[in-house]
């Protein structure tokens, strides 16, 4: 009762949040040019077919950090990118870089409820959406109200979630595909990062499952990067960094064993459960390399190498 | 001429405010999000507006692709835009094969919540359309059930 008391009042909350926003000035504030460091053209048209078909929660910033705390592994700070230096950040390569990196820290604080440590984030995140211009879609007021009130989990996680997938069409939509890849290649070294770090001193075999299985999604992340990835030195480095992770995975191996899904009606609602499944092959000694060159990548992208 | 001036003036003055009071697409979003129900994190969502199928011709669709992980439960959920004609629907396609659909065709039921358990982690196709190719407008949200 009192969850579904939370949830109205969330809602309640977000359409207020959302109207706002829609009648503020935001749509006036939405064209103006901006000079990327890849130009509109050649990347971008090939890239925008291949973004649409594998862009789409190719790195949620809090499904890693759900696995976490469903395993019980306590919050650690420590792993999470330090805030200090963004102010140095001068690309825009490097912005949505670390975009994407503190959106994935955002994530993590929300899902383990550390909502009271994410204003320094937040307002890091707020520099960095404005400087790539998109800060019209993440509305920092509201959302450091609710971490500083621990007030509503819910609003919080899902306007933070939305505020990324925001940017993230909103980039698609306007020929900046470019800026959009690196923030999806951020999210995605800070979630590889965590699940690597916490499969180092925790044998599960779910996280082992769930590092393994980004063998198929690096590979897509790399698909997706390729058209960028000659255009200046910044993408032919993170592309490189990259292709190193994937080199790792090479002898990884991804498996599939056939099954019949079953359906079932539970209380009105429609539920399958899938039977054919992944089947992960990895070793102690891959992982541990896997994990070491993760921690390398995403080390040297916030240094901002 | 003078009235012209004076009807164009009004129209500048109460169109804004019309368009104030429609309900935004954002606001679908949150309202579905609540409907996905208890112990569900927003991932996704989709807003989807297709027009009416021609006749004799297949219903237009809207075509998603999204990665599902193992050991993950979903939850798809459908909400309708005020005013929309059609009922929308979500399937869930694995390589060319359906999985589940909120429109059991052959019985006439809809859902508007439908949760698969995935145990295989891949790229999967999420179909919306309009059941019976009407002309529609509506958001489909992706959750993960906690």
């Amino acid at each position: 009762m009192t969850g579904t008391i939370t949830k109205i009042a969330a809602v309640i909350l977000l359409a207020g949040i959302c109207s706002c926003r829609n009648s503020g000035p935001r749509t006036g504030s939405l064209s103006f040019p901006v000079a990327d460091s890849v130009p509109a053209g050649e990347a971008e048209k090939l890239s925008e077919e291949a973004l649409a078909d594998i862009v789409q929660n190719i790195a949620s910033p809090v499904e890693i950090a759900s696995v976490l705390q469903s395993m019980q592994v306590p919050f650690s700070a420590g792993y999470l990118a330090p805030t200090r230096e963004a102010d140095r950040l001068s690309t825009n390569f490097q912005k949505a870089v670390m975009l994407g990196i503190y959106g994935a820290d955002l994530g993590y604080l929300n899902i383990y409820e550390k909502t009271g440590n994410s204003v320094e984030v937040l307002s890091t995140i707020k520099r960095l959406a404005d400087g790539l211009r998109v800060g019209q879609y993440f509305d920092f007021e509201t959302l450091k109200r609710l971490s500083v009130s621990k007030s509503n989990l819910d609003s919080l996680l899902f306007l933070s979630v939305n505020s990324y997938n925001q940017i993230d069409r909103y980039l698609r939509d306007n020929d900046r595909g470019s800026i959009s890849a690196l923030m999806i290649a951020g999210v995605w070294i800070e979630g590889q990062y965590f699940a690597t770090q916490v499969a180092l001193n925790n044998r599960d075999e779910v996280l082992r499952d769930r590092i393994g299985e980004q063998k198929i999604i690096l590979g897509d992340l790399l698909m997706l990067l390729r058209p960028y990835s000659t255009s200046s030195g910044e993408y032919q480095s993170l592309f490189s960094m990259l292709d190193q992770i994937s080199r790792k995975y090479a002898d990884v191996r991804v498996s599939y064993r056939l099954g019949e899904p079953e359906t079932s009606e539970v209380d009105g609602r429609l539920i399958m459960v899938q039977h054919e499944e992944s089947i992960v092959e990895m070793s102690d000694a891959q992982l541990a390399e896997i994990a070491e060159m993760s921690k390398e990548v995403r080390n040297k992208l916030i240094s901002g190498i | 001429m003078k009235n012209r001036l004076l009807i164009l003036s009004l129209a500048l003055l109460i169109l804004p405010v019309m368009a104030e009071g429609q309900p935004a697409t954002d606001d679908l979003v949150s309202s579905c999000v609540l409907s996905a129900g208890e112990n569900t994190t927003y991932l996704k969502d989709f807003r989807v507006q297709l027009p009416k199928a021609s006749p004799g011709g297949t219903a237009p669709v809207y075509k998603a692709n999204m990665y599902l992980m193992k050991n993950m439960k979903y939850r798809f959920s459908v909400c309708n835009a005020p005013g929309s004609n059609g009922e929308l629907v979500i399937t869930l396609y694995d390589q060319g094969k359906e999985l589940i659909s909120s429109y059991n065709r052959s019985t006439g039921k809809k859902y508007s919540t439908v949760d698969f358990i995935c145990n295989k982690t891949g790229l999967y196709t999420i179909w919306y359309d309009f059941a019976d190719g009407e002309q529609g407008s509506g958001v489909g949200v992706v959750c993960m059930i906690r």
